[in-house]
């Protein structure tokens, strides 16, 4: 193999220590210009397209091999589910046709949601750093960096790099992600901060005799912006008034199943384009 | 080796690291990356290009959206461990070697780990344990099975 940047007349550690501070240098103008590198999406698109195959490929295959008896039983239980769903459907119009027909009273009828694109996971990666998944859907798509990005049960992440072809988002888990929030059915604001644990999130900074509990829902307050507010982001699960910390720890489980996400919808109205940040 | 080779099975070897398979398998599964450079470097001797395996790293650090250089350093660390320890590594038994191989993607993890903190604070998870361990418990399978690929892909026309 050719060495193309550095001959081999240096000496191997001369060689290796070129390399990890060109790595250090790189590793540095990316934090300061996070958009930096998001042209690399383009460059291993054909990774994540193995990905996507080798996905597809194997829901298909998992489709193929389930017999019909199941899937009678499935549909069976699904027709089960939608006559019990009914009633409440219907109540749902009516409180619906209620609430708009009130707000119009009030000269505040709320902006539609605007424009959204349901894209399809390609790629992960869950490490205790990282909690970022890949999408098919890029800048050809209108997807931009900072768009608010949910899933089925609530707020699932952000949009972060954007290429020709697919983005790349931090899940609300992502130890760099922090979400304006509040108690749902309160003003009360919050921060909801990732954890780098797809299972957890925290809540900082409350103070020890706080009156949040276990069980309390939060969603987005809509502050900064970024994301509408009423999304579901969890359910407060544990609070401790530890005597000695300054503030309680405050967990929080996501709504959303974060682990096994395959399909997401993107908010594509949100034209903000820095990356998110932590307070 | 065959350079079309090499691409593919990187490109493969890459594919499974970003496989979107759930949180379980990403704790667990082992860095088919580091392993194939392992494999390509015991193979082929002292011939492979520090370049080409930062180039490698680099390519693996924006495929999985970590901050870019982590892999890259690990790898050329990795290897540079391995050449000079190339020599006995030829001659350590099947057992020894993998313990030699554990050794050396526990190292490479940690060195990951410790770049990830670039970004903010990145706390110690078992996990960070349980890849570089499937790794090595899988390098008698994986060299076996490479070395088959590499037998077959010579003797065809």
């Amino acid at each position: 193999m050719p060495a193309l940047f550095f001959p081999r007349r240096y000496p191997p550690l001369l060689r290796v220590a070129a390399f990890v501070l060109l790595s250090i240098v790189i590793a540095a103008l990316s934090e300061k210009h996070p958009n930096m590198l998001n042209w690399s999406g383009n460059l291993t698109y054909p990774i994540h397209w193995l990905d996507l195959q080798a996905t597809e490929s194997w829901r298909t295959v998992g489709e193929y091999l389930q017999d019909r008896r199941s899937l009678l039983a499935e549909n069976a239980q699904l027709r089960e589910k939608l006559k019990a769903l009914e009633p409440k459907l219907l109540e749902n119009e009516i409180l619906h046709n209620e609430n708009r027909q009130l707000l119009a009273l009030l000269d505040s009828f709320p902006q539609p949601p605007g424009k959204m694109a349901v894209a399809q996971v390609i790629a992960e990666n869950f490490s205790p750093g990282s909690q970022l998944i890949t999408v098919n859907l890029g800048s050809r798509n209108g997807v931009q960096v900072g768009q608010p990005v949910l899933a089925a049960g609530g707020v699932a992440g952000q949009v972060i790099h954007v290429a020709d072809l697919s983005a790349q988002i931090a899940l609300i888990s992502d130890l760099d992600s922090s979400i304006p929030a509040q108690l749902a059915g309160t003003n009360l604001p919050l921060l909801v901060n990732g954890k780098g644990n797809i299972h957890w999130l925290s809540v900082p900074f409350q103070p020890r005799n706080t009156t949040l509990k276990a069980g309390d829902q939060l969603v987005t307050s809509g502050l900064g912006g970024r994301f509408p507010s009423g999304l579901h982001i969890g359910t407060i699960s544990r609070v401790i008034h530890n005597g000695d910390e300054p503030f309680a720890q405050i967990s929080v489980r996501p709504a959303v199943p974060l682990g096994q996400l395959t399909t997401v919808l993107i908010l594509l109205n949100n034209n903000t384009t820095s990356r998110p940040s932590k307070p | 080796m065959n350079a079309l080779a090499l691409v593919i099975a990187f490109s493969l070897a890459m594919a499974l690291e970003t496989l979107p398979s759930g949180p379980v398998y990403g704790m667990i599964h082992p860095d088919f990356v580091a392993l194939l450079l392992l494999y390509w470097s015991i193979r082929s001797g002292s011939e492979l290009s520090y370049t080409v395996v930062w180039l490698i790293g680099l390519l693996q650090d924006m495929a999985m959206g970590d901050v870019p250089g982590g892999q890259a350093v690990a790898d050329v660390l990795m290897i540079y461990a391995l050449v000079n320890g190339l020599v006995r590594v030829r001659h350590l038994s099947v057992w020894e070697q993998l313990v030699f191989i554990f050794m050396l993607l526990f190292a490479h993890r940690l060195i990951v780990w410790s770049w990830q903190l670039w970004s903010g604070p990145v706390s110690w998870h078992f996990s960070l344990l349980l890849s570089p361990l499937m790794g090595a418990l899988l390098w008698p399978l994986f060299t076996y099975l490479l070395d088959y690929l590499r037998h077959h892909l010579k003797s065809t026309p």
